[in-house]
C-alpha cells in the first residue's frame, strides 16, 4: 500500500508539471496583465514599461514559465494584478479562499455520498416500491435542473422560513449572504444554532445534485450486485437478508461510486462556484470569476494549481478506498 | 450520468452472441442461410427492448418535437430574435404569445434561437466527447503497456484543469462565441466516456472471439473496429446520450456565471441568466419557458439513455420477485 | 412495471415544478412605488449653509451592515494598484479631509479639522490651509501641517530620480522616473508646498489650477507619523524632491507598497471613524474614533461587506442580513426591492456621474463628413433606450442632453435633443441633401462607400442591447451598423483610437477641469481626433479663471460648440441605486465617494 501511493504520488509530479505548463501557458495566451494599467487616464508610457519590465513580460512565454514555477515551488506565488486589488498576496488570497470553498464542499459532499448510499441501498432493495419511485423521480428532476435555481428557490424558502420565525417569536435563523462575519459566538447551543443557519442552505444547495447522481449510481450498482451469483447463492443457503445485503452485497456495490467520487470533483467544483455566488460566500467560485473578468494571471495560476493538487489527492483517495472495498484489485 | 456498473459487467457482450445465436462471428453478421430460425440482430433486440420503457419512447418524441420546433418555427415565425420593437416587458398577449423582454424582444423568437444553439452547443459536445472518448479508451484499453499508461496520465492531465475554469479563461479570451464554448466544453468531457471504454475494452479483449480473429492474422485496426466498437455500442450510445445531457447544463451553468455564450450569440443557458432574478417574481413568462424548455430537454436525454442502458442490458428483464 | 414508473416519473416532474411556481409567489405590496423621493436627503444634516460643515450630535446607534459589490483592498487608495471606488466607501468616514463633499457634490470647509482655506492671493496663485489645533489621530499623534506635506510630496511627482548633477534622469522613453507612483498627480503637480509651521500649509502654483479645492481631497492625507516612525526619518518636512535619493526612496517605498490590506498599528483614523479589522476579500469593520474632535458618529459599528450579485444583496437586505446595499443597477433586482417596501425596504435611484456616450472617430472618412454625424444623431431613438434600458431603475431617467453638466445642476442646458430628433426619415433627407443615395440592399452609399459602420464597445450585456436597439432604429434610416462587442476594448483599442464609434462612459467628478483632456486639440485623452479651436480657447479659459461665472460660461460655450460639432453624442447618465432598511433615517449616495460620505450622521434604530 505504501509503495503504491509513494509511487502515485510521484507519478503526480510530472503531471502536476505538465499540467501546470499547459495552464500556463493558456493563462499567459488569454490575456494583458497591463490592461488595467493602460485603461487608467493619465498613466504614461514610462509607467507602462516599467510595470513590462518588473513583470518580465518583455521575455518570451517559455523563460516566464520557468520563473514562474522557481518561484511558485518555493512559496512565492505572486502578487494580484487586478484593477484595484492593491497588490494583495496570492498565495494567501488563493488559501482563504480555499478554506471557504472547501468548508462548504466537504459538507455537501459527506452529506450526499451518506445520503446517496443509503437511498440508493434502499430504493433498489425495494425496487419497483413507492419509496423507489419517488426517489428515482426525485433523482431524475434534480439532475435535470439548473443549480443556481435551486439555490435561489432555496433562498426564498429560507426567507419565508424566517420571517415565520419571527412571527412565532424566535430569532431569525438561516443566513442567506455570506458566512457570519467575526466568527461564531456565545454557548455551544447558540453556535450550533448559527454554524448551521450559515450552512444549511449552500450545503442543500451543493448537495443536491450529487446526491441525486449518487443515489442513482448506488442503486444501479445495488441491484447488479443483488443479482451476481454469489449474492444468490448467500441467500439461498438461508442468511437474513439485512446480513445478505451489508455483508456481500454493499461493499461490492460501493465501487463505482467511489469511481464516481474521483470523476465527479470537477462537476462538484463548478457547483460550487454556481452556489458561491447565489449565497455571496466569497471562495474560490467568486475569485475565479473575478480573476477571469479582470485577467489576473498569477492569481488563475494559483487557482489552477491548487485545484489540481487537491484533484490529484482526491483521486489517490478513491483509488485507496477502491483497493480497500474490493480485494480482487490489487494495487500496483 | 455514465453507469459505470454495466459497463464494467462484460455480460453485455456475452448476451449479444446468445442473442444472435452464433459465437465467433461479430454481431449483425450472419452467415447466409446457416440457421433457420430468424435471429434479431442487436439492434433490433435493443429497438423492441426501448420501445417497452414508456418514459424513454414518450421523451423520444417530445424531443424530436422540440428539435423540430427549434428548426422549423422561426420560419414561419412572425418574430426573429433581433426584432426589438414591442414595449419592455409586455405581459403575454396574442401578439406575443410570451411575452417580451426587457429591450421588447419577443420571448417566443429568443427562446427558439436560444434551443437551437444549446442544442447545437450540447450535440457538438455530445459527438466530440464520444469521439475522442472512444478511440483512446479503445485503443488503450486494446493496446495496453505504454500506449495505456500514456492515455491514462493524458486523461488524468485533463482532469486536473476544472471544466469551468478552462471554460472561462478560454471563452474570456476569445469572446464567448458558441462554438468556442461548444469546443472548450467538448475538450473537458471526453475523460469519463474513455475510461468508461477503456475498463469495458479490457474485458472485451480476453474473449475468445478476438483471441481467435487475432489467429486468423487480422491486425489492430481491423480488430478494434471490426469485433470490439461494435460491442461497445450499448456503452457507447448510453454515454453519448447523457454526455449531450451533462452539456446542455453544463453550458447553462457556464452563461449563469457569465463565462459562457455572450451575447449577442444566445443559448437557453444566457436567457435564464438575463432573467433569473425573475424567478419568484410577477414577470413568470421570462424564466418559466426557457427554464422549463431546458428542464424538458435534460428530462428526455436523461430518460433516453436510461432507456437505452435498459434496453442494452437483457438482465432488466428479470421480473420482480 | 416499467411503463407504470415511467409515468410515474413524468407526471411527479411536472407536479413538482406546478408545486415550485406556486410556492415561489408573487410579489408582496404594491408595485412600483415611483423611485427616489422617498426622503433620502442629499444634504448633510451638518450643512452649516454657509459653505461650512460641522459633524451634528446624532444618537448612537447598533451596528450598520453596508454591503457594495467589490471588496476594501488598501489603506492608501492613490496608488495605481489600489485607486478603487470601493476603498473610498470604506475610507471616507476613516480619514478626514479638509473639504466635506457633501450629497449635491459641494465642497463644505470641515469645521472640525479647520480654521479656514483660503485662496489668499491669487497672481501668483497661493492657497493658505489653516488647520485647527490640538487635532490627533486615532493613535494620538497629532494631526497637523506634517500629514499635508507628506500628501503634497506624493501626489505632486516632484521628487525624481536625479543624477549626480542634479539632472532628473530620464528612462528610454525620455520620461523622469519619479519615486513616489500615485494614480494621478493632476492639480498637485503644478504646486509647490511647505509648512510655515506646525499648523499652516501653503500652495504656491506654478500654473494657475481653477480646481484647487480637489487636491486634498479623497482621502489624500495619511500619517506622515507613521512614515517618520517606519523609515526614521525624523521630520518629513525636511525632505524635499531634492534630499538623498535613500531616503526619498524609503519613504516612496513605504507610500507605494505599506499601506496596502489593513495592519492595525500603521492604519490609524482620523475621521469620526477608523478601521478595526479586515477579513481578506470578506469585509472590512469600522468603529468609532475616541480620538475624534467633533461630534461621534452615529452607528456604533459599521461593516462594510463585498457580494458581487445584485440580487443576492437584495435577499440578504430581505433578510435582514444587512442594512445597507448598493447593487450594479439592473432593473429586476430594482423591482425587486420596490416590491420590499412593506417590509421596510426603502429603495432609490437616480441618475449618477457617470454617463454613456458614443464617440465618432475624425480619423475615419464617413465621420469626417457632417451629413453622416447628423444624420447618425437623428436616427438613434435616445427615448427607446432610455425607456427600456435605464427607466427599469429610474423611472425618472431622461436622455442626457450635455457632456459637461447633469440635469441637477442650475447650469444644465440641453444642447442634444434638437439635434436628436428619433426621426429616420429626416436622417435620410440629411443624407440624401448631402448626395447620399440608397442602394439595393436598403444602406445609402456615395463615391461607392457604403453607410456602414462599427460600434465598438465591451461586453457589458446593457451596451449590446443599446447597439442592437441603435442597429434596429438606424437600418430605417438606411445606415448599416454593425456589432463589435470585445471584452478587451477599454484595454487599448479605445486609446489607440482603434474604433469607427465608441460606445463607453465617463465618470464625472466634481473637478470641472477634468474633461478638458478628452475635448481639446491633442488632450490625453482625446482619442477620437476631435479638434475645433474655439472649444479649445473655452477649455483653457475654464483651466484659468477663478470666477465662477465666467467658468460656467465658458463651459458653456464649450459644452455647445462640440454640440454643434456632433463629436460625442451623450446618450443617459447610468443610473445609481441603493436600498436601505428604514432603521435608518437617510442614505444618501453621491456619485463621488458612494453612501458612506455622512456615515457618521446617520441616525439608526
Amino acid at each position: 500500500m505504501v509503495p503504491y501511493i509513494i509511487r502515485r504520488l510521484l507519478i503526480s509530479i510530472p503531471i502536476l508539471g505538465i499540467g501546470s505548463l499547459l495552464a500556463y501557458l493558456m493563462v499567459a495566451l488569454s490575456g494583458d496583465p497591463l490592461a488595467n494599467l493602460r485603461a487608467q487616464p493619465g498613466v504614461t508610457e514610462s509607467v507602462i514599461s516599467n510595470a513590462e519590465r518588473q513583470l518580465g513580460l518583455d521575455r518570451p512565454v517559455l523563460v516566464r514559465y520557468w520563473n514562474w514555477l522557481t518561484d511558485f515551488v518555493q512559496g512565492d506565488w505572486g502578487v494580484r494584478l487586478g484593477q484595484g486589488q492593491a497588490r494583495a498576496d496570492v498565495f494567501d488570497t488563493v488559501m482563504r479562499a480555499f478554506l471557504v470553498t472547501f468548508q462548504l464542499v466537504l459538507a455537501a459532499e459527506v452529506l450526499a455520498i451518506v445520503l446517496g448510499v443509503a437511498v440508493g441501498v434502499l430504493a433498489a432493495v425495494r425496487q419497483y416500491s413507492l419509496f423507489d419511485n419517488s426517489a428515482t423521480t426525485a433523482a431524475f428532476i434534480m439532475f435535470s435542473m439548473p443549480l443556481f435555481c435551486v439555490g435561489i428557490a432555496l433562498k426564498t424558502y429560507g426567507i419565508e422560513l424566517n420571517n415565520l420565525l419571527v412571527n412565532l417569536g424566535f430569532e431569525r435563523w438561516l443566513t442567506t449572504a455570506g458566512p457570519r462575519r467575526g466568527g461564531y459566538d456565545g454557548s455551544v447551543g447558540e453556535q450550533i444554532f448559527q454554524y448551521t443557519g450559515t450552512f444549511l442552505l449552500p450545503t442543500l444547495t451543493l448537495m443536491a445534485i450529487s446526491f441525486a447522481a449518487y443515489s442513482r449510481f448506488q442503486r444501479s450498482s445495488m441491484l447488479e450486485t443483488m443479482n451476481t451469483d454469489y449474492v444468490r447463492t448467500a441467500r439461498a443457503k438461508g442468511l437474513r437478508p439485512s446480513r445478505v445485503i451489508f455483508r456481500h452485497a454493499f461493499r461490492n456495490a460501493l465501487i463505482p461510486v467511489t469511481t464516481l467520487m474521483s470523476l465527479n470533483f470537477s462537476a462538484v467544483l463548478g457547483g460550487a462556484i454556481i452556489t458561491e455566488i447565489v449565497f455571496g460566500w466569497n471562495g474560490l467560485g467568486t475569485l475565479l470569476v473575478e480573476s477571469v473578468r479582470q485577467y489576473d494571471p498569477n492569481t488563475l495560476m494559483g487557482w489552477l494549481m491548487v485545484t489540481a493538487v487537491v484533484v490529484v489527492l482526491f483521486n489517490l483517495l478513491a483509488d485507496i478506498l477502491y483497493s480497500y472495498l474490493d480485494p480482487r484489485i490489487r494495487l500496483g | 450520468m455514465a453507469d459505470v456498473t454495466k459497463s464494467s459487467a462484460p455480460a453485455g457482450a456475452a448476451a449479444n452472441l446468445v442473442a444472435s445465436g452464433y459465437s465467433g462471428l461479430a454481431p449483425g453478421e450472419f452467415g447466409t442461410g446457416a440457421m433457420t430460425t430468424g435471429a434479431r440482430t442487436q439492434w433490433q433486440t435493443v429497438l423492441r427492448r426501448f420501445r417497452r420503457h414508456r418514459a424513454a419512447m414518450i421523451s423520444v418524441g417530445l424531443f424530436v418535437l422540440l428539435v423540430l420546433v427549434a428548426i422549423v418555427l422561426p420560419w414561419f415565425y412572425s418574430y426573429d430574435h433581433t426584432y426589438t420593437g414591442g414595449d419592455s416587458f409586455e405581459e403575454p398577449t396574442a401578439a406575443h404569445i410570451l411575452g417580451t423582454d426587457q429591450l421588447g424582444r419577443d420571448m417566443v423568437a429568443l427562446i427558439l434561437r436560444g434551443t437551437q444553439y444549446s442544442l447545437l452547443i450540447s450535440i457538438v459536445v455530445g459527438v466530440m466527447a464520444t469521439v475522442i472518448g472512444v478511440s483512446l479508451g479503445a485503443l488503450s484499453g486494446y493496446l495496453g503497456g505504454v500506449i495505456d499508461t500514456l492515455v491514462n496520465r493524458v486523461v488524468d492531465l485533463f482532469l486536473i484543469l476544472p471544466l469551468v475554469a478552462v471554460a472561462g479563461i478560454l471563452v474570456h479570451a476569445f469572446a464567448g462565441s458558441w462554438y468556442v464554448v461548444a469546443l472548450v466544453l467538448g475538450l473537458f468531457s471526453w475523460m469519463t466516456v474513455a475510461r468508461i471504454n477503456r475498463g469495458e475494452t479490457l474485458s472485451l479483449a480476453q474473449r475468445e472471439f478476438v483471441e481467435a480473429a487475432r489467429a486468423l492474422g487480422a491486425g489492430t485496426p481491423r480488430i478494434v473496429f471490426r469485433h470490439i466498437l461494435p460491442n461497445l455500442t450499448g456503452i457507447i450510445t448510453v454515454n453519448a446520450t447523457l454526455a449531450v445531457a451533462t452539456a446542455v447544463l453544463a453550458e447553462a451553468a457556464l452563461s449563469f456565471i457569465g463565462l459562457g455564450v455572450q451575447p449577442p450569440d444566445t443559448s437557453l443557458g444566457l436567457i435564464i441568466q438575463q432573467n433569473y432574478a425573475q424567478f419568484g417574481g410577477a414577470r413568470w413568462w421570462l424564466f418559466w419557458p426557457p427554464f422549463l424548455t431546458i428542464v424538458a430537454i435534460s428530462l428526455c436525454i436523461n430518460f433516453i439513455g436510461d432507456g437505452l442502458r435498459d434496453a442494452f442490458d437483457p438482465r432488466q428483464t428479470r421480473v420482480r420477485a | 412495471m416499467k411503463q407504470v414508473r415511467g409515468m410515474l416519473a413524468l407526471a411527479a416532474a411536472l407536479g413538482a415544478a406546478l408545486v415550485l411556481s406556486a410556492c415561489a409567489g408573487g410579489p408582496d405590496g404594491a408595485s412600483g412605488n415611483g423611485a427616489g423621493g422617498n426622503g433620502a436627503s442629499s444634504t448633510a444634516k451638518g450643512n452649516n449653509g454657509d459653505g461650512t460643515y460641522t459633524a451634528p450630535g446624532v444618537p448612537p446607534g447598533p451596528e450598520v451592515v453596508y454591503t457594495h459589490s467589490t471588496a476594501y483592498t488598501a489603506y492608501n487608495n492613490k496608488t495605481p494598484d489600489a485607486n478603487s471606488f470601493y476603498n473610498t466607501e470604506a475610507l471616507s468616514p476613516v480619514l478626514a479631509d479638509p473639504f466635506f463633499l457633501d450629497g449635491n457634490l459641494e465642497y463644505l470647509l470641515d469645521t472640525d479639522m479647520m480654521e479656514s482655506v483660503e485662496l489668499t492671493s491669487e497672481d501668483p496663485q497661493i492657497v493658505t490651509y489653516q488647520i485647527k489645533p490640538n487635532l490627533t489621530w486615532s493613535d494620538g499623534a497629532a494631526w497637523d501641517c506634517d500629514d499635508f506635506y507628506l500628501a503634497w510630496l506624493a501626489l505632486s511627482g516632484k521628487p525624481v530620480q536625479r543624477d549626480a548633477a542634479g539632472q532628473p534622469i530620464l528612462d528610454a522613453e525620455g520620461n523622469e522616473q519619479t519615486f513616489f507612483t500615485p494614480a494621478s498627480t493632476v492639480g498637485v503637480e503644478q504646486t509647490n508646498a511647505e509648512c510655515t509651521d506646525d499648523l499652516t500649509f501653503v500652495e504656491t502654483y506654478e500654473t494657475p489650477f481653477a480646481d484647487w479645492k480637489g487636491n486634498y481631497v479623497q482621502n489624500s492625507l495619511l500619517p506622515a507619523h507613521i512614515i517618520e516612525q517606519q523609515t526614521g526619518i525624523a521630520d518629513i518636512t525636511t525632505i524635499t524632491p531634492t534630499s538623498p535619493a535613500a531616503d526619498l526612496q524609503r519613504i516612496a517605498d513605504f507610500w507605494n507598497t505599506r499601506w496596502n490590506g489593513f495592519t492595525k498599528e500603521i492604519m490609524p483614523g482620523s475621521g469620526p471613524y477608523m478601521i478595526d479589522s479586515w477579513e481578506q476579500n470578506a469585509s472590512v469593520t469600522l468603529v468609532r474614533n475616541p480620538n475624534w474632535a467633533g461630534n461621534p458618529g452615529g452607528p456604533e459599528r459599521i461593516v462594510l461587506r463585498n457580494i458581487a450579485d445584485g440580487s443576492a444583496q437584495a435577499q440578504g437586505l430581505q433578510n435582514q442580513d444587512f442594512t445597507v446595499i448598493i447593487p450594479q443597477a439592473d432593473p429586476v433586482v430594482a423591482e425587486r426591492l420596490r416590491n420590499l417596501s412593506a417590509q421596510g425596504v426603502i429603495f432609490e435611484a437616480k441618475g449618477g456621474l457617470t454617463f454613456e456616450h458614443l464617440d465618432l472617430n475624425f480619423d475615419n472618412p464617413l465621420f469626417q463628413d457632417k451629413a453622416v454625424r447628423q444624420a447618425f444623431a437623428q436616427c438613434i431613438d435616445r427615448n427607446e433606450v432610455v425607456e427600456k434600458l435605464v427607466r427599469g431603475v429610474d423611472p425618472q431617467a431622461r436622455p442626457l442632453g450635455s457632456l459637461l453638466f447633469t440635469p441637477d445642476e442650475a447650469d444644465y442646458e440641453d444642447v442634444y435633443s434638437d439635434k436628436m430628433p428619433a426621426d429616420p426619415t429626416k436622417a435620410k433627407q440629411t443624407l440624401e441633401a448631402a448626395g447620399w443615395q440608397l442602394g439595393q440592399d436598403g444602406v445609402y452609399a456615395k463615391d461607392s462607400r457604403r453607410l456602414s459602420f462599427r460600434i465598438s464597445h465591451t461586453d457589458v450585456p446593457r451596451r449590446v442591447q443599446t447597439v442592437q436597439l441603435i442597429q434596429s432604429a438606424c437600418r430605417a434610416a438606411g445606415m448599416d451598423v454593425v456589432d463589435d462587442t470585445d471584452p478587451n476594448f477599454l484595454d487599448d483599442r479605445v486609446s489607440q483610437g482603434d474604433y469607427d464609434v465608441a460606445l463607453y462612459a465617463w465618470v464625472g467628478t466634481p473637478l470641472k477641469s477634468s474633461p478638458a483632456s478628452i475635448y481639446q486639440t491633442g488632450g490625453g485623452q482625446n482619442w477620437q481626433g476631435y479638434t475645433n479651436p474655439g472649444v479649445d480657447e473655452a477649455w483653457d479659459k475654464v483651466k484659468l479663471e477663478f470666477d465662477e461665472a465666467a467658468r460656467t460660461d465658458a463651459l458653456k460655450t464649450a459644452d455647445r460648440l462640440t454640440a454643434e460639432d456632433l463629436a460625442s453624442l451623450p446618450l443617459f447618465q447610468l443610473p445609481d441605486m441603493w436600498a436601505y432598511s428604514d432603521t435608518i433615517d437617510s442614505v444618501y449616495y453621491q456619485g463621488s465617494d458612494g453612501a458612506t460620505w455622512n456615515a457618521n450622521e446617520w441616525e439608526v434604530q
